[in-house]
């Protein structure tokens, strides 16, 4: 619906040794919408993310941001492209609190000494800009927080740098049914705060609940990438499974035509 | 000639057919619609306002002060700018100063909120429904007592200025007339008509349907602010429905309009409704059919046996996955059907439909892809309800307040004050 995505990759390839594991791969992401990221696993999902982020490097093919072609080599490339990405493990620290760890590795000085007041600031104004008002208090230490508030700590974290596109990987997997909702709805003010979202989830629900479009990874090749408002849920899970789902998806490569 | 419902949503002053309007009615017009946009869209500059109103800014500074001089608004430093030099001041509301009650007839509890302008909660109070609930009156005396004694705590110098209800049932417009309650046992009751007589504040008592009121709430305040076109479905004990087009509340030729839960989808073979057919979207997708069909104990009810078979289905018990399967495809089937016939912008899951929606979004999304037409949901959002359970408080706050909001200086003179 959006005229430039703001991420682009267009045919990427990616190796480990003689492992293929990503196979001419095209993965577009519009701001303003949730772009969910599905797939079996090993169907190269994180390796895809990897490469967005600069983990990994590319092989082949070409990374496009806001319409430029880019060379992403580190993680520090990605994040000046506003690119952030949230992983599971979510890396927060347990004895800071929550200003220290949105800051954590970019703290703001005035001079030799940190500015608190203005990250407390900060910090403050993301999590009400994101409507967040689970967490009590913004100098509370993670380790007494929910598994659901820090998920949003770890998102509000990744908004905080103007960042144009974040990626979430499987948000919602050890979150009971209240903070899977809050989370998907933090998910969603995101994007229609005109963010670029991409989730990877297994929840089909959770998909189907947020997303604009799908897009669906088998075996190291994207085979669709559709708009949410199109497929039914058995096309998705086809996808997954099998690659294609009647017109949608990879031509058979075994040389069998439908 | 009775006024039809001077809701939030009738945003026609004059009527078209008179002649153009006079300097008076001009300002009066202006005085509440800038009183309108700094009650929904909170503290604003003059020169928003400005903007907003396609007025120049000598004009928006009268008015702010002949508002400021009645006290419903105040000028102040912004909490925050983030921009270097001199903040200018914004537009508040006085919450204080003119508030409203509003009440919500649930099945099981009555809620009670005195709201202030601006939408601020300035008191709160939860009563369970008193012995023989079926009596409008015995619920119409609770709500008054428990109402009048938050106007007898309020502050000196401020003044009730609008009381709304909410009701599960259908209310005739313009009237009141609550025909039907069923989940209450009423039938044709006067009840806001009883409330005005037990509350004896010189005001009328507005009544509206709950999930109209909840839809409104979510169209101003909620997920779906700025939104003209949206469904709203809540789930409770039945399913109810708001639909907004065009930015208005549709009631339909006598305020019945929006009964989302009675909704034919499965005529033939479908479960008995509680209003006598069957099939009704709320016989086969509200709270009843997905307890049933998740094998619950039939005596828990409410909002946490939903939330238990949800919270079930997540840790893989297949009657609970399969049920909530089901429920989604009939809501699915519903959404569809509004979808063509309305082409919604937002679709909002309240209530009880809120924990439904996120837990079988797959199957709701599928049968709205399978049978919605192609150009009316390539742009369609569907939402969980932002305002949780108070959707409906603010709601009937909002359509309490309808009245000020068109002549803020009559109304407040009318409340004496």
């Amino acid at each position: 619906m959006t005229a430039t995505p703001i991420l682009e990759l267009r045919g990427i390839d990616k190796s480990f040794g003689s492992v293929r594991v990503l196979h001419d791969v095209s993965f577009t992401v519009h701001p303003g919408e949730v772009t969910a990221l599905v797939g079996d696993n090993g169907a190269g999902k994180s390796t895809l993310v990897k490469c967005i982020g600069g983990i990994h490097p590319i092989d082949g093919g070409e990374y496009w941001c806001e319409g430029r072609q880019v060379q992403v080599h580190s993680p520090r490339d990605a994040a000046a492209l506003g690119v952030e990405i949230v992983y599971q493990d979510l890396a927060l620290c347990d004895n800071l609190d929550i200003v220290q760890n949105m800051f954590l590795g970019r703290e703001r000085r005035r001079g030799l000494v940190l500015d608190d007041a203005t990250m407390e600031e900060m910090a403050a104004k993301t999590l009400e800009g994101l409507s967040v008002r689970t967490v009590k208090s913004i100098r509370q230490q993670v380790s007494s927080l929910s598994g659901g508030q820090r998920q949003t700590v770890a998102i509000a974290k990744a908004v905080l740098w103007n960042s144009k596109v974040v990626i979430l990987d499987e948000p919602t997997a050890a979150l009971g049914v209240a903070q899977t909702a809050q989370v998907l709805e933090l998910v969603r003010r995101l994007a229609d705060n005109g963010l670029a979202v991409v989730l990877i989830s297994h929840n089909m629900n959770d998909v189907f609940a947020v997303s604009d479009r799908i897009a669906a990874l088998y075996l190291g090749r994207m085979a669709a990438q559709v708009s949410t408002s199109d497929v039914t849920h058995s096309q998705v899970v086809e996808l997954i499974t099998s690659g294609r789902s009647g017109d949608l998806g990879l031509a058979h490569s075994n040389g069998a035509t439908a | 000639m009775p006024c039809p419902v001077a809701g939030p949503y009738n945003d026609e002053v004059w009527g078209s057919m008179k002649a153009g309007p006079s300097q008076e009615e001009i300002r009066r017009h202006n005085l509440g619609t800038l009183l309108r946009h700094v009650h929904i869209g909170g503290s604003l500059s003059r020169t928003a306002l400005a903007e907003r109103m396609g007025l120049n800014r000598s004009t928006i500074l009268g008015l702010v002060s002949e508002l400021a001089s009645v006290g419903l608004v105040r000028e102040g430093l912004p909490r925050e700018t983030g921009r270097a030099g001199r903040p200018s001041l914004v537009v508040r509301t006085e919450s204080d100063r003119a508030y409203v009650l509003a009440f919500d007839v649930g099945v099981d509890r009555l809620a009670v909120a005195r709201i202030g302008l601006g939408g601020v909660f300035l008191d709160r109070r939860e009563i369970p429904v008193p012995p023989g609930g079926h009596d409008a009156g015995k619920v119409a005396e609770a709500l008054a007592a428990s109402a009048l004694e938050m106007v007898g705590t309020a502050p000196k110098g401020t003044s009730c200025v609008g009381v709304a209800a909410a009701v599960r049932g259908m209310v005739r417009r313009p009237d009141g007339l609550v025909r039907t309650a069923p989940y209450s046992g009423w039938e044709d009751e006067e009840f806001g008509e009883d409330l005005v007589r037990r509350l004896d504040l010189g005001l009328p008592v507005s009544v509206e349907n709950e999930a109209s009121l909840g839809a409104l709430a979510e169209h101003l305040r909620g997920v779906a602010t700025g939104c003209q076109d949206l469904v709203y479905l809540h789930g409770d004990i039945g399913i109810g429905g708001g639909i907004v087009t065009g930015g208005r509340l549709l009631g339909g030729d006598q305020g019945y309009g929006g009964e989302i839960g009675h909704m034919v989808v499965n005529p033939y073979e479908g479960r008995p409704c509680g209003c006598g057919a069957r099939g009704c979207l709320e016989a086969e997708a509200g709270e009843r059919a997905l307890l049933e069909a998740a094998q619950r104990d039939p005596a828990a009810t409410g909002r946490d046996a939903v939330r238990a078979v949800v919270e079930a289905a997540d840790r893989g018990d297949v009657a609970a996955r399969a049920a909530l399967h089901d429920v989604g495809d009939w809501l699915g089937i519903g959404v569809a059907n509004l979808v063509n016939v309305f082409n919604p912008r937002t679709v909002v899951f309240g209530g009880t439909l809120r924990e439904v929606f996120l837990g079988s979004a797959a199957q709701i999304r599928s049968r709205i892809n399978r049978h919605a037409l192609a150009a009316s949901r390539e742009n369609l959002r569907l939402r969980v309800g932002e305002l949780g359970d108070d959707a409906v408080l603010i709601g009937a706050a909002e359509l309490a307040f309808s009245e000020m909001l068109v002549g803020p200086l009559e109304t407040l003179a009318r409340a004496g004050a």
